[in-house]
């Protein structure tokens, strides 16, 4: 059995870059491989360990610009994975993508149907950026296949995958037929941090880069359009100064007491 | 424009209040799982309503099921779901079946010339974005946040339908999660506890200063998920609960970016936190630091004789 784990290279949320217009400048700010796909890939990673994968490839869609720049800070973020155990990388650039999830789902369904056979195919709950939860679903749908999300346990056993899922209200125990698409949340695992020596070795392993053409994608049309603008902070930031916790609580009281707020019940 | 509400009865209410800003030029048809009374039906403000009565919206198979029969006869140019986690794996689903964008967690939508923008937040709640969908798109809406709104229709139809009920995934066993009926979505005070406690027995402090002063006690994510000192329904963030009480109170937290996504509507926000450079700080508008062992003793004291 071979494992498929999609990873997305979101823009890094700490960085966030504005233009004067308030607006988002997603193209300027510094990619980061999405944190709950480093859990999807952590499970992959067990799984091969228990015996039960031969390989695992990551797929990835370029979504934020496809310039020189973009593509080597991708090809590194994916080092990082490689490092980690992942066999191999599919990267999807193309100077055509069309920002949306139905988009991105169709190629990564063809990329992963073009690059071989696999069984499992492993995604995080949401990716950091855009915390969107739409695309593993949509690539099952693709794929023909099911899907089961926020998994916080998986069990691969005997063609079939085991999957504890937390839900709002409760927590489900499900099984389906692999193949199957399967996304997890963070509490699923610990993921493991390459050491110097993986990370060396990880230079070796193939980082494939994916163009339209390959998969033979009609052009893309603007379905879904969207602008980002910053959160103007807008908090007074006022440290309440003091030489004892006394002065300062008194200090707190008043200060809340001037906004309305009374702590204690008259 | 035609918008197709879809779930539980109970959550087709509730998109009620999603939609009316864009309501009044829109005929509106409901899907509903279930099986509700006639009059609860009618109560429904909807032009139309479908109910898929053998349907069971605890399974994401049943609802893409019922969705693709409906959409299989009607165009609709928007598809309303509340964003619980079943529904956002139906609605990706859907979506992908007919080829059209969708959103998760809309927090509002207006009319711009004519046509319905979306909002949400991004960028781990530091940048809200405004979205236009070609159509038809799939709409979830964050839980929890709209109220039944009459929207000056009445249902004129009632048809129902029936699905094969045909299931990819098979649940093996289903056991609810601990519940002891805290809503901090609901709270006008939050004392909120993270990782600056040192032991669960200490967050008796946070919880005896939350009933003196008529709080709910929340936290951030590490207490919840990962420590499980409190159960899920405290936790706060971007993947927890979104609140806006009138003051906020952190004890112990840092500021992380997805903590602070679930406080934004906080009307003041109050922290205490021992290291001067915490990021909690620069996000709130009253900061003390202070060591919460010294903090929250000596507040309870204060309040406690004041309250005499
Ligand atoms: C995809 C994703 C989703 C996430 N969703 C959420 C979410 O919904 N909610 C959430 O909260 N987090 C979320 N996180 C985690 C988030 O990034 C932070 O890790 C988390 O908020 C940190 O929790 P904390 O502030 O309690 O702990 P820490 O960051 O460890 O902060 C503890 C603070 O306590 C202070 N402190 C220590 N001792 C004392 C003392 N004696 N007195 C006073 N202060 C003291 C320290 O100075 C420090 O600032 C998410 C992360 C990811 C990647
Ligand atoms: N562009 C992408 N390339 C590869 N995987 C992706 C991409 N976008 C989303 N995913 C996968 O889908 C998950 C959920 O993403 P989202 O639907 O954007 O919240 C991510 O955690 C990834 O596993």
């Amino acid at each position: 059995m071979n494992i498929a784990v999609l990873v997305k290279l979101s823009v890094d949320t700490s960085y966030m870059r504005l233009d004067q217009n308030n607006r988002v400048l997603f193209s300027e700010i510094p990619l980061k491989v999405s944190d709950i796909d480093r859990n999807a890939v952590e499970e992959a990673l067990r799984i091969k360990q228990q015996g039960l994968a031969n390989k695992i490839s990551s797929f990835s869609v370029l979504t934020w610009g496809s310039s020189d720049k973009r593509v080597s800070e991708a090809q590194n973020l994916l080092r990082e994975i490689l490092a980690m155990g992942v066999d191999e990388s599919y990267l999807y650039v193309d100077p055509g993508f069309v920002y949306s999830h139905l988009y991105t789902a169709k190629i990564l369904a063809r990329m992963i149907r073009k690059a071989g056979d696999y069984s499992l195919i492993l995604a995080g709950e949401a990716s950091i950026d855009g915390y969107s939860s739409q695309v593993p679903c949509r690539v099952a749908e693709e794929l023909g296949i099911p899907c089961v999300s926020y998994a916080r346990r998986i069990e691969v056993k005997e063609g079939k995958v085991i999957v504890e899922r937390d839900l709002e209200d409760s927590v489900e125990v499900v099984g389906v037929k692999l193949p199957a698409v399967v996304s997890v949340t963070r509490e699923i695992n610990t993921p493991r941090l390459p050491t110097l020596l993986q990370i060396r070795a990880a230079m070796r392993k193939p980082v494939n880069i994916i163009k339209a053409s390959d998969i033979g994608l009609e052009p893309m049309k603007k379905i879904h359009e969207f602008v980002a603008e910053g959160v103007k902070i807008q908090r007074k930031g006022v440290i309440i100064e003091g030489k004892t916790v006394d002065e300062k609580i008194e200090k707190l009281l008043e200060a809340l007491a001037k906004e309305g707020i009374t702590l204690y019940r008259g | 424009m035609k918008i197709l509400l879809a779930g539980r009865i109970s959550e087709v209410a509730e998109l009620t209040g999603f939609i009316a800003p864009i309501s009044s030029t829109a005929d509106i048809h409901a899907l509903i799982f279930g099986k509700p009374g006639e009059d609860e039906i009618r109560s429904l403000s909807v032009s139309k309503a479908i109910v898929a009565e053998n349907a069971d919206p605890s399974y994401a198979d049943d609802v893409v099921e019922a969705l693709k029969a409906v959409l299989g006869k009607e165009v609709y140019d928007y598809i309303v779901l509340v964003a619980t986690r079943i529904n956002k794996e139906a609605g990706a689903r859907v979506a992908q079946t007919i080829g059209a964008p969708a959103i998760t967690e809309a927090i509002g939508v207006r009319l711009e010339d004519g046509s319905p923008v979306f909002i949400r937040s991004v960028m781990a709640g530091k940048a809200i974005s405004k979205e236009t969908l070609s159509s038809p798109a799939v709409i979830m809406v964050a839980p929890g946040r709209n109220k039944p709104v009459d929207t000056g229709k009445r249902v004129g139809e009632i048809q129902r339908i029936s699905i094969s009920g045909k299931r990819s995934v098979e649940i093996i066993e289903r056991k609810g999660k601990e519940r002891k009926g805290v809503r901090v979505e609901d709270a006008e005070i939050i004392v909120s506890v993270g990782r600056g406690f040192k032991s669960k027995e200490d967050l008796s402090m946070a919880f005896k200063l939350a009933e003196l002063i008529g709080a709910q006690v929340g936290c951030s994510r590490p207490i919840a998920a990962d420590l499980k000192w409190l159960s899920e329904e405290h936790w706060i963030g971007l993947s927890g609960k979104k609140v806006r009480p009138k003051l906020y109170i952190a004890i112990g937290i840092s500021g992380q970016p997805q903590h602070l996504a679930g406080i934004m509507d906080s009307k003041i926000i109050v922290a205490i936190n021992k290291d001067p450079g915490a990021p909690i700080f620069k996000y709130s508008d009253y900061g003390v630091v202070e060591d919460l062992y010294v903090f929250i003793p000596k507040l309870m004291e204060k309040l406690s004789t004041r309250q005499k």
